[in-house]
C-alpha cells in the first residue's frame, strides 16, 4: 500500500510538472507579448519594455520558468497583476466558495440520487420507474443555463421565493448572511448531478441484484431488506464511489455556467476569466490546483474503492 | 420490500427539503440590512472588473474606469475636473482649482486654488500639487500617462507663490487648451499625510511635498514605493507577495480624502461601500448614507439584479435591448421587464471607433502595403462602409458614426463642420469608379485586380504589381454578437467593388497583441485589425492625434505617416490655434478605417432617483448628485 502511495504520488509530481510546463510555454504565445496583454492599446512601446524589465519578462523563457517552479516550492504561486491580487489570494477566495456550492450540492445530489436509483431498481420497468428514467434523461439533457435562468424567472422573479444571486461578500461564510440565495444555485446544480448518479445507482443495483451471492442468501432465506441493504447496496455502490472520487476536479475546478448565471465567482469564473484576460500567472495556479485536484481525485477513487471492496489489493503484482 | 423502499426515497427527499427548507427559514441579513436603509444607493460594476487600485499615482496596468472614474475620483479628486453635464469640457465648479491662467507667450501657467480641504482638516494647498509633480519627476517611468516630451519633460520649473497658487514654467509654448486638457488634468493633489515611508511616520516626514521642484527624486522614489505597496504594488519587487485590498478601508492613509466620500467596505471582489465625507468642501454634498458599487460576473448576472430591483443604478445588457430609437441620444423603450422600475438613459463616451491599416503590411506578398498607401483606395473602402444604417440595424439606433479623428458626439466645441458633414457618404458606385479610374478591373462579388499598374494618372499607384488583388485579411474582437454582425456587413458592402475581405475573429487581447506598429522593410503580415474599441479620450481630453496618428506614435498600430499630419499635430499642442487642420486633414485623409461608434451604456436608473444624468461621457459618476 505505502509502495503504491508512494508510486502515485512519483506520478502525480510529473504530470503536474508537465502541466505547469505545457501552460507556462502556452503562455509565451500571447499576441503582443504579456506587457501589451497587461498595458493595453494606450502603452508605449517605453512603457512596455518598462514592464517586461518590471516583471523579469525579459530574461529567457527557461529562467522564466525556473524562478516559476523555485517560487512554487517556497509556496509563492505568483501575482496577478490584473487583479493586484497574488494568486494565492484569489484562489484562496475562489476555492472555498465553490468547493462549498459544488460540496453541497454534490451531497445533496447524492441524498436525493441513491435513494431514487434504488428504488428504481427494485421496481425495475414499472410505471415509477419508467417516470423516473423520463425525468433524469430531461434533467440530464437540459442545458445548465436554462434550468439555471428557468429557476430564476419562476422563483425569484416571478414568486420572490429567492434572490437570483448569491452575495459577492469574499467570505466562505457568506452561506451563513443569506443561505436562501444558494437555494436556486444548489438546485440547478443538483438537478443535473441527480439525473446521472441516480442512473448509475439504478443500473449498479440492478447488476448487484442479478449476482450469485444474492440468489444465494435469498435461497437461504433472508428477507428482501436485508438482501437489499446488507447485501446488494453496499457493493452497488462502488461504481458511485469512483464516480464520486473523479467528481473532486469538478467539485475545485468549479461550475462556470451556474457561477455565471447566479453571479458566484468561484474557481470555474476565476480560470475562465484568467485565460481571457491572459493572466498567465493565475491561469498556471488554478490549472496547478485542478491539476492536484484531478491526480488526488483519482487516487482517492482508487483508495475508496479498495476501501469498500476487500478484494481489492492496491499495488499487489 | 415496497414500504422499506418508499422509506428510503422518502428519507431521502425529506433530508433534501428538510435541507432547503432550513435554510429557506434563516434570515437574509443582507436584504433585512439594505430594507432597513433607503437611503443606500446601490451602483452595478461593470462585469469583470471591480476596482483593484487606490493610490492615484500608477502605472498602465491599474490605469482604467474602474479605477479612476468609478472610485478614485470619489475619494481623491483631480486638480481640473473634466465632464461638464454631457460634454467632455472641463467642469470649472467640480474642479480644485481656477482655470489656469497662460501667460509669457503660453509657456507660464499660473494656478490658483480654491478653498478646499482634506477630511483630516488641512486645506488642498500648491504643497499638495507639488508632492504630485515631484513624484512624478522621480517616477515619471511609473506613471500611466508618461509619454516622451510632455509632462513632466515639458515642464522647467515649478514655483509655489503662495499655498493658493503653483506656477509652471515650461520648456516652450503650448496650446493652452492642450495643457490644460491633456497635461494639467493629470494631476490629482496629494495629501501632506502621504508624504511618509512608514506606517505611523509624521506627515511630511518622506520630504517630497514641500521640497523644490524635482530636487527630491530620492526621497518622491522611497514615498511611491511605500504608497504603492500601500496599495498593494511592490515596485521593487512587483511579483512579491503582497496583500493590501483588503486593508484599503481600515488603512488610515486611504481615509485622508478631499472628494464627497470616503471608503468603509472593500474587498477584493469588488465590494466597495463608501459613506459621506462630512468635510468635503465641494458645490453638493452628499445626502445618501451609503454608496455601493456591487460587482457582477456577467451581464446576465447585472440583469437579474435589475429585474429583482436589487441595485439602483445598471445597465441595460445589449443582448436584452428590445426596442429601437429613433434617436441615438435619447432612449427608446425599454426592456418589458424593468420599464416599470427603471428609466433609461444612454451614455456615449468621448471616443472615436475605428480600425487600423497597416500601411507597412508584408500580407499578400507585399501587395497590402503599397494598396493601403493610396488615398484613393481608403477612400473606396470607406465609402462602402454605411455608418448610419449600421447603427440602425445592428446596434438598434443606438450609435453614433465616427467621421474623423474627433468624436461628434457628445456634445463639443472641438469638432468641425467638414467632419460632421461626413465627405465620405456611402455610395458603392462611387467606390467603383475611384478603384476603376486607378487602374484597378473591378470585380463585384469577386476579386478587383490591378490592370494598369505605375505610378502615373489612371494607374494602380507605387509598389502596386499588376494583377494584384483587393484581398485581404481582417482580424476582429470577438465576444459581441453586434461586432460580428458589424463586421459581415461590411465583408458584404466592400464585396460589392471586388474587395475580398477575409474575415477571422481572436480575443480582444490577441487583436489588441497583433495590432503592432510594424517598421517598414520588417517582416509583418498583419493586414487590418480590428479590436472593436478604437481610442477613448481620456486623461487626455482634448483631442489632438499625438499618440494615435504621429508618426512613430506608440499607438499608431497602422504606422500611418504623414508630415502635413505631424506639422498639424505639433501645431495643435505648442500653439493656440483650433483642431480644424489637424482634424478635416485626418477626416479627408482616412488614416484609418472610421467605424460607427456603438452606445457605451444603456444606463438603468431606479424610478424615483434623481440626479444620475446627465452622464459624464467621461464615465465618472458623481453619487454626491444623487437624491432618493
Amino acid at each position: 500500500m505505502l509502495g503504491y502511495l508512494i508510486r502515485r504520488t512519483i506520478q502525480a509530481l510529473i504530470v503536474i510538472l508537465g502541466v505547469t510546463l505545457i501552460v507556462f510555454l502556452l503562455g509565451q504565445l500571447i499576441p503582443g507579448g504579456q506587457a501589451r496583454a497587461a498595458l493595453g492599446p494606450k502603452a508605449t512601446y517605453a512603457q512596455l519594455h518598462h514592464y517586461d524589465v518590471q516583471y523579469g519578462l525579459n530574461q529567457p523563457i527557461w529562467v522564466q520558468y525556473w524562478h516559476y517552479l523555485l517560487g512554487l516550492f517556497k509556496g509563492n504561486l505568483g501575482y496577478s497583476v490584473k487583479r493586484n491580487q497574488t494568486v494565492a489570494a484569489s484562489i484562496g477566495v475562489a476555492l472555498p466558495r465553490t468547493i462549498l456550492l459544488v460540496g453541497i450540492s454534490t451531497i445533496f445530489a447524492l441524498i436525493v440520487a441513491v435513494p431514487i436509483g434504488v428504488s428504481q431498481a427494485v421496481r425495475r420497468n414499472s410505471a415509477y420507474d419508467y417516470a423516473m428514467t423520463g425525468i433524469s434523461f430531461f434533467l440530464y439533457a437540459i442545458p445548465a443555463f436554462l434550468i439555471a435562468t428557468l429557476l430564476i424567472i419562476w422563483f425569484s422573479f416571478d414568486l420572490g421565493w429567492f434572490p437570483s444571486s448569491v452575495p459577492t461578500d469574499a467570505g466562505l461564510w457568506s452561506i451563513f448572511t443569506d443561505p436562501r440565495s444558494f437555494v436556486l444555485p444548489v438546485f440547478s446544480l443538483a438537478a443535473l448531478t441527480i439525473a446521472s448518479y441516480s442512473r448509475y445507482m439504478r443500473s449498479s443495483v440492478l447488476d448487484t441484484l442479478t449476482e450469485d451471492y444474492i440468489r444465494t442468501a435469498r435461497a437461504k432465506g433472508a428477507g428482501s431488506r436485508r438482501v437489499l441493504y446488507g447485501h446488494a447496496l453496499r457493493n452497488a455502490l462502488l461504481p458511485l464511489l469512483t464516480l464520486i472520487g473523479l467528481t473532486l476536479p469538478a467539485i475545485v475546478g468549479g461550475a462556470v455556467i451556474i457561477e455565471d448565471v447566479f453571479n458566484y465567482p468561484g474557481m470555474g469564473l476565476l480560470t475562465v476569466q484568467a485565460a481571457n484576460n491572459d493572466d498567465i500567472p493565475l491561469v498556471l495556479g488554478t490549472t496547478l490546483v485542478l491539476t492536484v485536484a484531478t491526480v488526488v481525485g483519482s487516487l482517492l477513487a482508487d483508495l475508496l474503492y479498495a476501501a469498500a471492496d476487500p478484494r481489492i489489493r492496491l499495488g499487489a503484482e | 420490500m415496497k414500504g422499506s423502499i418508499r422509506r428510503l426515497v422518502a428519507s431521502g427527499l425529506a433530508v433534501g427539503a428538510l435541507t432547503t427548507g432550513l435554510i429557506t427559514t434563516l434570515p437574509a441579513a443582507t436584504a433585512t440590512a439594505g430594507a432597513a436603509t433607503p437611503s443606500v444607493a446601490t451602483w452595478a460594476e461593470a462585469p469583470q472588473t471591480p476596482p483593484n487600485y487606490i493610490f492615484p499615482f500608477m502605472g498602465l496596468q491599474y490605469f482604467s474606469v474602474s479605477n479612476i472614474n468609478n472610485f478614485q475620483f470619489l475619494m481623491y479628486r483631480p486638480l481640473y475636473w473634466f465632464g461638464n453635464g454631457s460634454t467632455p469640457n472641463l467642469d470649472p465648479a467640480l474642479s480644485l482649482a481656477n482655470q489656469p491662467s497662460y501667460s509669457n507667450g503660453s509657456k507660464t501657467v499660473t494656478v490658483s486654488l480654491k478653498n478646499y480641504k482634506w477630511s483630516n482638516g488641512e486645506s488642498v494647498t500648491a504643497t499638495d500639487v507639488m508632492f504630485w509633480m515631484n513624484m512624478l519627476h522621480a517616477e515619471k517611468a511609473n506613471w500611466a500617462d508618461y509619454s516622451q516630451g510632455a509632462l513632466p519633460d515639458n515642464i522647467k520649473s515649478i514655483t509655489v507663490n503662495s499655498p493658493t497658487k503653483v506656477t509652471f514654467n515650461l520648456t516652450a509654448p503650448v496650446n493652452s487648451y492642450w495643457f490644460t486638457y491633456n497635461e494639467l488634468s493629470q494631476i490629482t493633489p496629494m495629501p501632506l499625510a502621504w508624504d511618509v515611508t512608514a506606517t505611523g511616520a509624521a506627515a511630511g516626514s518622506g520630504g517630497c511635498a514641500k521640497a523644490a521642484y524635482g530636487t527630491v527624486d530620492t526621497q518622491c522614489t522611497a514615498v511611491y514605493t511605500f504608497l504603492s505597496k500601500q496599495a498593494g504594488f511592490d515596485p521593487s519587487n512587483p511579483k512579491g507577495a503582497n496583500n493590501a485590498l483588503p486593508t484599503y478601508a481600515t488603512n488610515p492613509l486611504w481615509q485622508v480624502v478631499d472628494g464627497p466620500w470616503k471608503l468603509s467596505v472593500f474587498d477584493a471582489s469588488g465590494n466597495v461601500t463608501m459613506v459621506p465625507n462630512k468635510t468635503y468642501s465641494g458645490p453638493t454634498k452628499p445626502t445618501i448614507s451609503k454608496f455601493v458599487e456591487v460587482p457582477f460576473t456577467t451581464d446576465s448576472a447585472e440583469f437579474n439584479a435589475l429585474v429583482s430591483g436589487s441595485v439602483d443604478v445598471g445597465y441595460l445588457p445589449t443582448s436584452d435591448v428590445t426596442s429601437s430609437t429613433s434617436n441615438p441620444t435619447t432612449a427608446g423603450s425599454n426592456n418589458p421587464r424593468l420599464e416599470s422600475s427603471y428609466s433609461m438613459s444612454p451614455l456615449y463616451t468621448w471616443s472615436i471607433n475605428y480600425f487600423p491599416y497597416n500601411f507597412n503590411s508584408t500580407g499578400d506578398g507585399g501587395a497590402a502595403g503599397p494598396i493601403f498607401k493610396q488615398l484613393y483606395f481608403r477612400q473606396a473602402f470607406q465609402t462602402l462602409v454605411d455608418q448610419p444604417l449600421y447603427n440602425q440595424k445592428i446596434f438598434k439606433g443606438y450609435g453614433i458614426p465616427t467621421y474623423g479623428p474627433v468624436p461628434v458626439y457628445p456634445q463639443n466645441s472641438f469638432v468641425s463642420s467638414y467632419e460632421k458633414k461626413n465627405p465620405y457618404t456611402y455610395n458603392v458606385s462611387n467606390a467603383k469608379k475611384l478603384l476603376s479610374s486607378h487602374g484597378w478591373t473591378v470585380v463585384p462579388g469577386g476579386t478587383s485586380y490591378c490592370k494598369n499598374p505605375g505610378t502615373g494618372k489612371g494607374q494602380c499607384g507605387a509598389g502596386i504589381q499588376k494583377n494584384a488583388k483587393l484581398s485581404f485579411n481582417l482580424e476582429y474582437a470577438t465576444g459581441s454578437s453586434a461586432t460580428t454582425q458589424l463586421m459581415n456587413a461590411e465583408k458584404s458592402s466592400w464585396g460589392q467593388a471586388g474587395i475580398n475581405v477575409n474575415l477571422s475573429g481572436a480575443s480582444f487581447n490577441t487583436v489588441l497583441g497583433n495590432a503592432v506598429p510594424c517598421t517598414s522593410g520588417q517582416s509583418c503580415s498583419w493586414e487590418l485589425e480590428n479590436w472593436g474599441a478604437g481610442w477613448v479620450f481620456a486623461p487626455d481630453y482634448y483631442p489632438t492625434g499625438e499618440a494615435i496618428f504621429q508618426t512613430g506614435a506608440g499607438s499608431n498600430s497602422g504606422s500611418y505617416s504623414s508630415k502635413q499630419n505631424d506639422t498639424n499635430i505639433a501645431a495643435t499642442t505648442s500653439k493656440n490655434t483650433s483642431l480644424a487642420n489637424y482634424e478635416n486633414y485626418l477626416t479627408q485623409q482616412l488614416p484609418v478605417v472610421y467605424q460607427p461608434n456603438a452606445v457605451t451604456s444603456l444606463t438603468e436608473i431606479k424610478k424615483g432617483l434623481t440626479g444620475v444624468t446627465p452622464q459624464s461621457p467621461l464615465w465618472s459618476i458623481n453619487p454626491e448628485n444623487w437624491r432618493f
